[in-house]
């Protein structure tokens, strides 16, 4: 039961603790308000409890697939907010103006969909196993361990980021949230193939090279959405998604550096 | 919150609708799993190879179970009492594992494709 809490855990929080600390780490560089944090962990937690009390209802809907279709509506609306969220920031880093409040709300969303997401599992995870006496202790201290764990990643990623100048904190946090954004797309496609909006097939197959259930696979999954065996519907909307962000990225890039002409955009 | 997300998965699911349009929900073969007291029966699924099929999983414990395969790419939270729908392959010929995440130890099985 500890090993399984833990693993559980630890699957959940890492992708939700990755997103929050890269974004709380740019605005931290950038010097942009980090307030909005609190809202969206709190919209989180609040929607997690509820999404995951739904959850049985969301789940009968629209012929038994509802899950699946909520799921790739949550993954799709997270990568539109990173996508926001990083070319404003991106943006912003050649030209301060000042900042536009949607930007806050965005963050703050995308945060929000990152926690209910993740946090609904766990709920239904612990709300339904906690009755059972004899694994209680378990069930909490696997819990306590894996949320630890998660932490300590998300704490890291935050000052391994802060450790850059802020110039070199943007780029490699705008990378980073591409493969996030990009990895939400992954996961929201595999529902979509689940529900069978989607063809299945198998693109290529690297589970001997990199098993999705060895460690730095479980990692890489919770992360940026690692497939060993991926459709090829999946690949291509995964590529595209992430061409659109970097590309989105880069134009953004130049016009910030445009708009802070003709001052040089300073260094730093 | 819920009722926003309700609301919202329902726009979402009804403009996916539109793009799946031309999917045949009826003719896949359906085939069942049932969870019992934390074990998969049958542990061994035999389906036809190179065929989408329709899984419908049972879980017939109080507690929730989540059925998950690497090698099927799936993986669907399952609550007590209730039944879960998952569309698989079409599959090559072989054998694809899968197990309960709830439950690694004792919810096992395979699906062999043939």
């Amino acid at each position: 039961m500890l090993l399984t809490s833990v693993v559980i855990i630890i699957r959940e929080v890492l992708e939700a603790a990755l997103l929050i600390s890269i974004l709380l780490s740019m605005c931290r560089q950038l010097g942009v308000s980090q307030a909005w944090f609190k809202w969206g962990v709190l919209a989180g937690l609040l929607g997690s409890v509820g999404y995951g009390q739904q959850m049985g209802s969301i789940s009968s809907a629209m012929g038994g697939v509802g899950q699946e279709l909520s799921d790739a509506g949550i993954q799709l609306l997270i990568y539109l907010c990173l996508l926001y969220s990083c070319q404003q920031l991106v943006f912003y880093l050649n030209r301060r103006q000042s900042l536009n409040s949607i930007l806050f709300v965005v963050m703050a969303l995308a945060i929000a969909l990152a926690v209910i997401r993740e946090g609904s599992e766990i709920y239904i995870y612990l709300s339904a196993f906690q009755g059972n006496q004899e694994s209680r202790l378990g069930l909490y201290s696997g819990a306590a361990i894996g949320l630890g764990i998660g932490f300590s990643f998300c704490a890291l990623f935050y000052y391994w980021l802060l450790s850059f100048s802020p110039r070199r904190a943007v780029f490699f946090g705008s990378m980073l949230l591409t493969l996030v954004a990009g990895g939400m797309i992954l996961q929201g496609c595999k529902m979509l193939i689940q529900a069978d909006y989607l063809p299945d097939g198998q693109a290529w197959d690297s589970s001997g090279f990199l098993p999705e259930d060895g460690l730095p696979g479980q990692l890489l999954y919770a992360m940026v959405g690692y497939e060993a065996t991926p459709a090829p519907a999946q690949v291509a909307i995964y590529v595209f998604a992430i061409a659109v962000m970097l590309a989105t990225l880069t134009l953004r890039y130049r016009a910030g550096i445009n708009a802070a002409s003709p001052t040089k955009p300073d260094e730093q | 919150m819920s009722k926003l997300m309700s609301t919202l998965s329902h726009s979402i699911g009804a403009a996916l609708l539109l793009l799946a349009a031309t999917s045949v929900w009826a003719e896949k073969p359906s085939f069942n799993l049932e969870i019992r007291e934390h074990l998969f029966t049958p542990s061994e699924l035999r389906v036809p190879a190179n065929t989408k099929i329709k899984l419908w999983v049972y879980n017939r414990d109080s507690t929730p179970e989540e059925f998950e395969s690497y090698e099927l790419n799936r993986e669907k939270v399952v609550l007590g009492g209730q039944k879960a729908l998952l569309f698989i392959g079409p599959l090559p010929a072989g054998e694809y594992p899968f197990f309960g995440e709830f439950n690694p130890k004792s919810a096992q099985g395979k699906i062999i494709a043939e």
